[in-house]
């Protein structure tokens, strides 16, 4: 079916740029006119995955065990509504902190003095190294070896009260974080050619003016995109912190779940507003990238907006030469 | 007259091998001085040691009377901050065999970046100033585009209107129509044509044999990291002394 309309379109498409023209010139020789190719292998595949497509949604939509009104119910339920925003706040927060620190472990990565270089890529090793599960567990018992949090005469208190959920999620999330976002900002930063650092050396500029000015900008371009999916791997990896009882969209459905003999179709909330939450930001991803990727290719790629549009006028030309 | 660049007895080596081997010469001001010689004979090299983008091992480079890098008390040398080695470069303008334009700016952007950063000029009288010297090279009407809208031949001749927005009082030239194809040299040597004419003190390493010829002041022949020969560009290329000019020149001429 796609395969004819754009068919359609291709044929369409030279015969109105002829007709603006003052007709073929005399002399051009005749456009060939050939037989396609038949795609048979393509209309086998399409039923097959179509059939099995099919007896998935089948099953779900047969299966009288599934309480289809306890999803409508709760999906704007208050209490899942406000896990989803703690989900959403752990997120930002933990990956606020990733950010921040991974650029200072990069540059402490990158720079001349061995002592600092050492400790960054240390720590990168212990946080790589070690499952962010089992990071999490060590911050929420932190109480058990330190019982008291003593900085002098900074600040002495309960580590019990200190540690709380809240707190034991965002250090595990966020300094986990921090060592992969120090590794993709440091591929960036090495990924931008010398021969800039160069060209602005040579003009005058300082380290610090050329790293702002010149190689970070262009940094981005290579850091941007993984960023964003370490982002959409945050919002997921986020309902870990069940397991310090921070009352997130995962433990907050979860609950609900257990008293209402809804489990899966609290799991089926819970999918809905991850899916909702990672799409927008998905979105808000694309469009970073494109910002960024100015001057790296003669032309930006069309915002989907625009790919509607050029869509739109592509039909309208097609329907008007056929009439 | 003054001596713009004093090479004493430069010497680099990169790891365990010699590049330069004891460099002596001197570029007066107001002159168009050619380096010509084999690939790796250290023609590159020297260049970027004039604006310190390389430290020399031995030696004494002067730009305008200046210690290039260092300084100097009594019988000890101290290295300069790098603070003070980028107030030495505002005064010396570059242009890369790779062009080095800032592909995340338009053409105007990257011309009036080095005055409004480091100069602190305005935006608007930078983007003025700009936008002349693009006019001076041919490129008013691509003031707008980015360097991947441009070809070889119009990034190249950006890179020298940027070089030449910091004002400087001595221009580097690293092969700059090396990385072009054959019909974009001529446009690009041109502009260079004129800001010989208008007296700028050019040191150009090339294999642009008649541009040195016609253009050129005087002329070195490096090879293995020495001065082979130097003299008159006429002199040098029509009537070669030494046995390797004689038999690089044969080849390329």
């Amino acid at each position: 079916m796609t395969d004819k309309l754009d068919k359609g379109t291709d044929d369409a498409r030279p015969a109105t740029v002829v007709s603006k023209d003052d007709g073929p010139a005399p002399g051009a020789p005749a456009a060939i006119k050939a037989i396609p190719v038949r795609h048979y292998g393509r209309w086998v595949s399409a039923v097959i995955v179509l059939a099995l497509v099919g007896l998935i949604v089948n099953a779900f939509a047969t299966a009288d065990k599934i309480q289809w009104q306890a999803v409508g119910d709760y999906v704007f339920d208050s209490t899942v509504l406000a896990g989803a925003g703690r989900t959403l706040l752990i997120s930002v927060l933990a990956m606020v902190m990733g950010v921040v620190l991974g650029v200072i472990l990069a540059v402490m990565r990158m720079s001349k003095n061995p002592v600092t270089s050492w400790v960054a890529w240390a720590y990168i090793w212990f946080f790589r190294g070690t499952p962010v599960y089992v990071q999490l567990l060590l911050w929420f018992n932190l109480a058990l070896i330190f019982p008291v949090l003593n900085l002098g005469p900074l600040y002495k208190d309960e580590m019990v009260d200190v540690m709380t959920p809240f707190m034991a999620a965002l250090l595990g999330l966020g300094l986990n974080e921090a060592a992969y976002m120090a590794e993709i900002c440091r591929a960036g930063l090495q990924s931008v050619d010398d021969g800039q650092t160069e060209a602005a050396h040579a003009l005058g500029m300082s380290h610090g003016k050329t790293l702002r000015r010149i190689v970070i900008p262009q940094a981005m371009r290579v850091i941007v995109p993984p960023t964003g999916n370490e982002f959409l791997n945050m919002l997921k990896t986020s309902s870990l912190v069940y397991a310090v009882t921070y009352n997130e969209l995962l433990r907050a459905t979860s609950t609900i779940g257990s008293t209402s003999y809804a489990v899966m179709e609290m799991l089926f909330v819970a999918c809905i507003w991850y899916l909702v939450i990672t799409s927008v930001f998905s979105v808000g991803q694309y469009y970073l990238e494109r910002r960024f990727a100015r001057g790296s290719s003669r032309n930006l790629p069309a915002t989907p907006w625009q790919k509607i549009k050029a869509n739109m006028t592509a039909f309208s030309r097609e329907r008007s030469s056929t009439v | 007259m003054t001596a713009m660049v004093k090479a004493e007895g430069v010497h680099k080596s990169f790891g365990g091998v010699q590049v330069l081997k004891g460099i002596d010469l001197e570029v007066k001001k107001g002159e168009v001085f050619c380096l010509i010689g084999p690939s790796g004979s250290g023609k590159s090299t020297f260049l970027r040691c004039i604006n310190h983008l390389e430290k020399i091992n031995a030696g004494r480079l002067y730009v305008d009377g200046e210690l290039v890098g260092y300084r100097q008390k009594g019988d000890k040398l101290y290295e300069l901050k790098d603070s003070e080695v980028a107030q030495q470069r505002r005064d010396i303008g570059m242009v890369f065999q790779r062009f080095n334009l800032f592909p995340h700016m338009t053409a105007v952007e990257n011309v009036m970046e080095a005055p409004v950063q480091v100069k602190g000029l305005n935006r608007s009288a930078a983007r003025q100033r700009a936008l002349e010297l693009l006019d001076r090279v041919g490129l008013g009407d691509k003031a707008g585009n980015y360097p991947s809208q441009l070809s070889g031949g119009q990034q190249q001749r950006v890179a020298i209107a940027r070089a030449l927005a910091m004002d400087p009082k001595l221009m580097l030239f690293d092969e700059p129509t090396s990385a072009l194809d054959p019909e974009l040299v001529g446009d690009v040597l041109d502009v260079m044509r004129d800001l010989a004419e208008s007296g700028m003190t050019m040191i150009v390493v090339t294999h642009e044999m008649g541009f040195a010829r016609e253009v050129g002041d005087s002329l070195v022949f490096m090879d293995g990291g020495v001065v082979v020969e130097s003299g008159h560009p006429r002199d040098v290329l029509t009537d070669p002394q030494h046995e390797r000019t004689k038999s690089f020149l044969s080849k390329v001429l």
